[in-house]
C-alpha cells in the first residue's frame, strides 16, 4: 500500500478526534498485518468504494469507546446503549469521510458506505489479497485507538495482470 | 412562531446533536430522518422552513434527497451537514440547489450561523 492513502488517515483522526474528543491524540508508529484482525471488543467498519477500495476499522475496547462516546455525548455513558454506539460509528464515519476528502485531494476520488459497528473479540475479516496496515492512536485519558486501513488502488490491480 | 427544521442523518448520535443545538436556539424539530426516503416522504408532510442534510446513508443518499426535494418545492432551503468534503460533492450538492455545505465534525456556531442567516429573510 502507498504512503500516501495512509497519511490522510493519521492527519484525519488527529484532527477529528481534537474536535469530537477535546484531547490531542497521539498517533504511534504504522505497523503492516497479513490480513484484517483484530483483537478489540468494539470496531467500526467503513466500507470504502472508488479509485482506492476496501475497508477502514476502527478498534478499541469497551472501556476506551464508554469514554469516547462520554466525550462526545457531554455526559457519562452508564451502558454502551444505542446512542453510545451510535457515537463511536459517527466518529468512524466522520475520520474516514475527512481521510477520503484529503484523498479527493491528491486525485483519488472515493466514496465511503455507512459505518458498521461489530462488537466482540478475535474478529477476522478475510481481505481479498489487499495490504493491511495499522496506525495506533494514544489519547490521554481515554486510552488507545487502532485504525486499521486496508486499501489497494483500482489501477495496481489492473496493471498486476497486464 | 418558531422556525421548522427537518434533521436528516442515519447517525442517531448526529441527530441527538443537531436537535439540542437546534432547539436550544429556539428553533422547532419537526422531524427526523434516518435516511433520503424518509426525508422526502417528511418533507411532503411537514413542509419545514429548512432541512438538514447529510450525504452518506442507506436507502437514498443525501444528493438524490436534495434533487426530490427540489424537485416537489424549489423553494426548499436544504443545508448538507456530511462528512464528505469533497470538491466534486459540494458542486453536486450547491448546483442540485443546496443552499450551504457543513462538513463535519463542526462546531454548534458553523450550523447555527448557517441556518440563521438562512432563515433571516
Amino acid at each position: 500500500m502507498k504512503v500516501a492513502y495512509i497519511n490522510p488517515f493519521v492527519q484525519a483522526s488527529v484532527s477529528v478526534l481534537k474536535t469530537l474528543v477535546g484531547k490531542t491524540p497521539l498517533p504511534g508508529r504504522i505497523s503492516a498485518r497479513p490480513e484484517i484482525f483484530t483483537t478489540n471488543d468494539v470496531n467500526i467498519v467503513c466500507g470504502v468504494t472508488g479509485d482506492v477500495y476496501g475497508h477502514v476499522l476502527y478498534g478499541m475496547t469497551a472501556e476506551t469507546a464508554d469514554r469516547i462516546a462520554s466525550a462526545m455525548l457531554g455526559e457519562t455513558v452508564a451502558e454502551f446503549d444505542q446512542l453510545a454506539a451510535s457515537a463511536i460509528s459517527e466518529l468512524g464515519n466522520i475520520v474516514s469521510g475527512n481521510s477520503l476528502t484529503m484523498l479527493s485531494e491528491k486525485g483519488f476520488m472515493c466514496d465511503i458506505s455507512p459505518p458498521t459497528i461489530i462488537e466482540g473479540t478475535n474478529v477476522k475479516i478475510a481481505s481479498i489479497d489487499i495490504p493491511v496496515l495499522v496506525i495506533p492512536i494514544d489519547i490521554d485519558d481515554i486510552g488507545s485507538l487502532e485504525i486499521i486501513v486496508c486499501l489497494k488502488h483500482k489501477e495496481a490491480s489492473v496493471s498486476k495482470s497486464a | 412562531m418558531a422556525k421548522r427544521i427537518l434533521i436528516t442523518d442515519d447517525a442517531l448520535f448526529m441527530r441527538v446533536t443537531l436537535k439540542n443545538i437546534l432547539t436550544q436556539h429556539g428553533y422547532e424539530v419537526v422531524g427526523e430522518a434516518q435516511n433520503g426516503t424518509e426525508a422526502v416522504k417528511l418533507f411532503q408532510q411537514l413542509r419545514p422552513d429548512l432541512v438538514t442534510m447529510d450525504i452518506t446513508m442507506p436507502e437514498m443518499d443525501g444528493i438524490a434527497a436534495l434533487k426530490e426535494i427540489k424537485a416537489i418545492d424549489s423553494e426548499a432551503v436544504v443545508v448538507m451537514c456530511t462528512a464528505m468534503g469533497q470538491k466534486n460533492m459540494v458542486v453536486d450538492a450547491i448546483q442540485a440547489g443546496a443552499k450551504d455545505f457543513i462538513v463535519k465534525p463542526f462546531q454548534p456556531d458553523r450550523v447555527l450561523e448557517a441556518v440563521s442567516k438562512l432563515l433571516a429573510a
